[in-house]
């Protein structure tokens, strides 16, 4: 018996590591998946091996800053399952490293776009379906950076700051509704992400230095299993906090 | 002597209750003021007040969202100043109640180009000038809904939230050009704004004063002495932080 059997989870960016192992996660655990993202070939690859392993899914290419697209995509996936009771939010990009000052206009709207009204625009969709089924959990996945500073990423660490607070906002309205919402703060996860913009996993382990206190990077499982806590009802109680996933790399 | 001699400001949003009262605040305390809003006639009555009392200021009339006005503004400042070295980011709309399922995504944005899109503009153009200035200060006017949330305001809460977190990343990346950066957020604070919802300030006292320990609603005073500080070389060693001004109301 699955911990979220029965559950309909929505999962962007279901093509990336952390989403991607959350989707595999969630369908292990019972529930049925839709698994989103803006890349077709990696979206269908999740959705394929959740199959393959047994469970039960599907694959939407979608670009979450697209409002008509994530109703079409919301709606298609309650015509197909029934229901939405779960969703998790982790579309997001970061900009190429820019001080403020020298980062283009363009290029910090885009980056709210995705990371921030992304978010917003996904939630707004499965709100309606959550409350018809009669409660829901969504899952926002924010980063450290959300907390703290980081260097030369203005635009990321603004939205995932954002991002923090949209989740709180949503907590505090929907909780009439069943509906809880909450923030995941990943440190830094070995992702191919990451790989893209440095050369070597020992690289990066060697940037963060005493901050990693486990001398070692996340993997994308351990976000997976913060997010089936949360969507499973072990967390009936747990709405509008931030799950802080880093290794303590955000206590020292 | 005040505690701004030779320093030249510029206050968004000065036509208004908050932003003013920093404004004449820093006009008494020697700085010179430029100060901003979209109000001609609000902002025209703050430079009249701290040219009464003594100080200098000037009156410009601009849209924060607007790329092209805010740099003309700043440039001008700096042209009519001989430099900037201070900036107060306090310009915010608040959107009509809503919850994240039933508001428009016209709504939602125009909160996020005010407030946080403004901000980096703003602050993007007046870097260049702080570090031809060998150093300068910014005061990101932040709120409690940037760390605890409140019903039916979920724009707003977003952008508050990533205010926070783009005032570290200035701290961050611009610590070697000793420029400083540092948000405050206010409690509820006795201005026209509260009564946008409330329609008179008793029935905001009847309704928010419990929520303060201190026993009252802040004045906008309150607001520009935290201002004048950071603003301040008292605040030399301040960088990155999250001034709380708000009578104890997140404390409990």
């Amino acid at each position: 018996m699955g911990r979220l059997e029965g559950k309909v989870a929505f999962i962007t960016a279901s093509g990336g590591a952390i989403a991607g192992a959350t989707a595999r996660l969630f369908g292990a655990e019972g529930a049925a998946v839709c698994c989103v993202d803006i890349v077709e070939e990696n979206v269908n690859q999740a959705a394929t091996d959740i199959n393959d392993a047994g469970g039960k899914a599907i694959a939407i290419t979608c670009d979450v800053t697209d409002d008509d697209a994530v109703r079409t995509a919301v709606d298609k996936t309650v015509a197909e399952f029934g229901k939405v009771d779960v969703c998790f939010n982790a579309a997001a990009y970061s900009e190429k490293r820019h001080r403020l000052a020298d980062m283009p206009l363009d290029m910090w709207k885009s980056v709210i776009d995705v990371n921030l009204t992304g978010m917003f625009i996904v939630a707004r969709h499965v709100i309606p379906q959550m409350q018809a089924a009669g409660g829901g959990s969504i899952i926002n996945v924010s980063s450290i950076y959300g907390v703290v500073g980081a260097k030369e990423r203005p635009a990321y660490c603004a939205a995932k700051g954002g991002v923090r607070m949209l989740s709180k906002s949503i907590a505090v309205d929907y909780a009439v509704d069943n509906i809880r919402a909450n923030s995941i703060m990943p440190g830094p996860i070995e992702t191919p992400r990451l790989l893209a913009r440095n050369p070597s996993i020992e690289a990066v382990i060697e940037r963060h230095g005493p901050r990693l206190h486990q001398k070692r990077l996340g993997k994308p499982e351990e976000i997976a299993q913060t997010a089936l806590f949360l969507a499973s009802d072990d967390a009936s109680f747990t709405s509008g906090a931030d799950m802080i996933v880093d290794g303590a790399y955000t206590a020292f | 002597m005040g505690m701004l001699d030779g320093k030249a400001a510029l206050v968004t949003a000065a036509g208004g209750g908050i932003a003013g009262a920093i404004a004449r605040r820093f006009g008494a305390e020697g700085a010179a003021v430029c100060c901003v809003d979209v109000n001609e006639e609000t902002v025209a009555k703050t430079v009249a007040d701290i040219e009464a009392a003594g100080g200098k200021a000037i009156a410009r009339v601009c849209n924060v969202a607007d790329e092209a006005a805010v740099k003309a503004c700043v440039d001008e400042t700096a042209t009519i100043f001989g430099k900037l070295d201070v900036v107060v980011n306090a310009a915010a709309a608040s959107e009509p109640l809503h919850t994240v399922a039933n508001m428009p995504l016209e709504v939602w944005q125009e909160v996020l180009d005010v407030n946080l899109t403004g901000m980096f503009l703003v602050s993007k153009h007046a870097i260049p000038h702080m570090q031809a200035a060998g150093g300068g200060q910014f005061i990101n006017i932040s709120s409690t809904f940037g760390h605890i949330a409140w019903p039916q305001r979920p724009a707003y809460m977003a952008t508050k939230g990533a205010v926070r977190q783009l005032t570290r990343s200035i701290a961050l990346d611009f610590a070697p050009d000793n420029i400083r950066a540092n948000s405050i957020l206010p409690g509820a604070i006795e201005t026209n704004r509260l009564l946008a919802r409330t329609p008179t300030m008793e029935q905001v006292r009847a309704k928010m004063v419990p929520l303060h320990p201190i026993g009252r609603l802040g004045q906008p005073e309150d607001i520009a002495n935290a201002a004048a500080f950071l603003a301040s070389d008292q605040s030399s060693f301040m960088t990155g932080s999250d001034v709380f001004v708000d009578g104890g109301f997140t404390a409990v």
